[in-house]
């Protein structure tokens, strides 16, 4: 299609207008958050499009009152542990349902897909009171355990590893493998890509997480970027150019996290499954 | 004989022990909540105490003016966002399939980039970007398009049209990633067919593109239609606590204000998610079913 040369007609310069104008309307806000870390609170919101000079005056403003990169780190470790505990479990899981079948194991796996379409807003209110009993409330282990185990990355890896070939778990006993061996060594490293998605799903799930931790955490010093972002809105006088800073923080992690690992990326979000 | 017996006994124990950790958490985090907020639905809670109450908190429910108008603000959203959305994700796809421009993955990527924020930076953006004085007010007020700013976090309307254009911006992009997926699957030999049989493309595309994309519009309905319907991020930072004076109050965020902000009452709270995640299931039964029907 490609090789046939196009005319140029008013219909086609109608559409590339189109296009490009869609182009703007998506990126125009990344490059106004970018120049807004800049600028006085000012210029921030009356959209003075040139860059102003007060960025090291904005960080320093941030950071004496706000414990910026705390809220990073928090937001960081909580993510990534989510990543960590979630593939171990859900990997482990799915490879049981897929590659070792029983009546009772199939069973359970079709109880948990009824699961899938549960809503989260159907489990906080009473999990709110599990976590308290449980007394986790305030702790960051309560926003990591109840994202960890994932019906849906479950059902995404069991799909996948439907595709790994069964005889070179046999083979791979005949040589006397054990069953672990043969999950970890031979299993995982093969399928990097999926594994890739999987991380991307869990992890951006995580980071952008705000009812959940807005429900349980209290103190300042456990707040995540979404919660620090939000309660900052609630100041009396709002440091515009500052919340720039930390909406940046929170969005240009992902973003190149995104334009480095494209594919995986729109596969994780999407939950695409080839 | 006994040998592959023990043999299997052995596979089968091994797949008990791959599936326990998940289990444990599927029952610790999800089961066991969802049962237990059985209980939570019948009771009234006041501080401390707590009192049975039966169905008296689905009876207060019915006469909840703001629950009634949160729960018509998410079909609104419902009925307005998500077919503009859908439409806008389904041009944008049918032009870069088409490849008129040789970018197609430029733009591709250019569409998605919105996906990347999260609901509270994009919020946190937006909630700048629409101030009275601030810059989208400012730039159409310079370039004439209106002679007053408009109140889009201050007025019951605009606040509405505020979150249906935030909702758009975040997520069309999203939706045409399935669309050009869909598209890609289609067979180019039919179009080719239906170009030698003289079909217009307008033709083309409600006649072959249209039917053919049906399982994938299908899907991107059901997904939206629960997003909107637990809509929660937006409301709260965007237009600030489902305001102006309730006018973006959604289902999901009265049950956080009940349980956290107002009442502290978790039984009314409990109450009030259980009608929605049924109205949430019906309204997907729904749409597959219509769907089914039609095709």
């Amino acid at each position: 299609m490609g090789t046939v040369r196009k005319k140029i007609t008013p219909g086609r310069i109608l559409i590339v207008v189109f296009l490009l104008l869609g182009a703007a309307i998506s990126v125009f806000p990344f490059i106004w958050m970018l120049i807004g870390t800049t600028q006085n609170p000012n210029d921030v919101v009356t959209g003075r499009l040139v860059p102003g000079k007060e960025f090291a005056l904005n960080w320093e403003k941030m950071t004496t009152t706000y414990d910026i990169l705390r809220f990073f780190f928090n937001s960081v470790k909580i993510a990534l542990g989510t990543v960590f505990l979630g593939l171990l479990i859900n990997s482990l899981a799915a490879f049981g349902f897929e590659k070792y079948p029983s009546k009772a194991r199939n069973r359970i796996f079709g109880i948990m897909m009824l699961a899938l379409i549960m809503p989260q807003m159907a489990i906080v209110i009473p999990l709110f009171k599990q976590i308290a009993f449980m007394r986790l409330l305030d702790r960051h282990i309560a926003i990591i355990l109840p994202m960890v185990m994932s019906i849906f990355i479950i059902f995404f890896l069991r799909q996948n590893f439907k595709m790994f070939p069964t005889e070179i778990m046999e083979a791979a006993r005949v040589d006397g493998a054990g069953e672990g061996r043969i999950f970890f060594s031979i299993v995982v490293p093969s399928m990097k890509a999926t594994f890739a998605s999987a991380s991307i799903y869990m992890f951006l799930q995580q980071w952008n997480s705000y009812l959940w931790p807005l429900m349980t955490i209290l103190s300042e010093e456990k707040k995540t970027l979404p919660i620090a972002m939000s309660s900052m809105m609630r100041a009396y006088t709002i440091e515009y150019g500052g919340l720039m800073l930390l909406v940046c923080i929170s969005t240009f992690p992902v973003l190149f996290l995104f334009l480095a690992m494209q594919r995986q990326f729109v596969q994780g979000l999407t939950g695409s499954i080839k | 004989m006994t040998r592959l017996n023990s043999y299997h006994r052995y596979l089968n124990k091994i797949g008990w022990i791959y599936i326990l950790p998940a289990l444990l958490f599927f029952l610790v985090f999800m089961v066991y909540p969802v049962l237990s907020s059985l209980l939570l639905v019948t009771q009234k809670w006041q501080g401390l105490s707590r009192q049975f109450v039966g169905l008296g908190n689905f009876v207060r429910m019915w006469h909840d003016k703001i629950f009634w108008k949160a729960l018509g603000h998410n079909f609104l959203f419902m009925i307005i966002q998500i077919p503009i959305m859908i439409a806008l994700a389904m041009v944008l796809a049918v032009i870069l399939n088409q490849g008129i421009t040789r970018m197609r993955s430029v733009f591709r990527t250019i569409y998605f980039l919105p996906c990347v924020t999260s609901l509270v930076a994009y919020s946190v953006l937006f909630r700048i970007l629409l101030q009275s004085s601030g810059l989208l007010n400012n730039f159409m007020i310079s370039s004439h398009v209106i002679s007053q700013a408009i109140g889009w976090l201050n007025d019951p309307f605009w606040a509405k049209m505020t979150i249906i254009i935030a909702l758009t911006w975040r997520w069309t992009g999203y939706n045409m990633v399935f669309f050009l997926v869909g598209l890609q699957n289609i067979d180019p030999q039919i179009f080719e067919a239906a170009e030698v049989d003289g079909a217009s493309r307008v033709r083309q595309f409600f006649r072959i593109t249209l039917p053919l994309l049906v399982p994938v519009i299908l899907f991107s309905l059901v997904t939206s239609t629960n997003g909107t319907m637990q809509l929660f991020d937006e409301p709260n930072v965007l237009t600030w606590e489902g305001g102006p004076s309730n006018g973006t109050m959604t289902v999901a965020l009265y049950v956080y204000r009940q349980a956290f902000v107002l009442n502290s009452d978790f039984g009314y709270a409990a109450a009030i998610s259980y009608v929605m995640v049924m109205i949430t299931g019906l309204l997907a039964y729904l749409q597959i079913k219509f769907v089914r029907e039609r095709s």
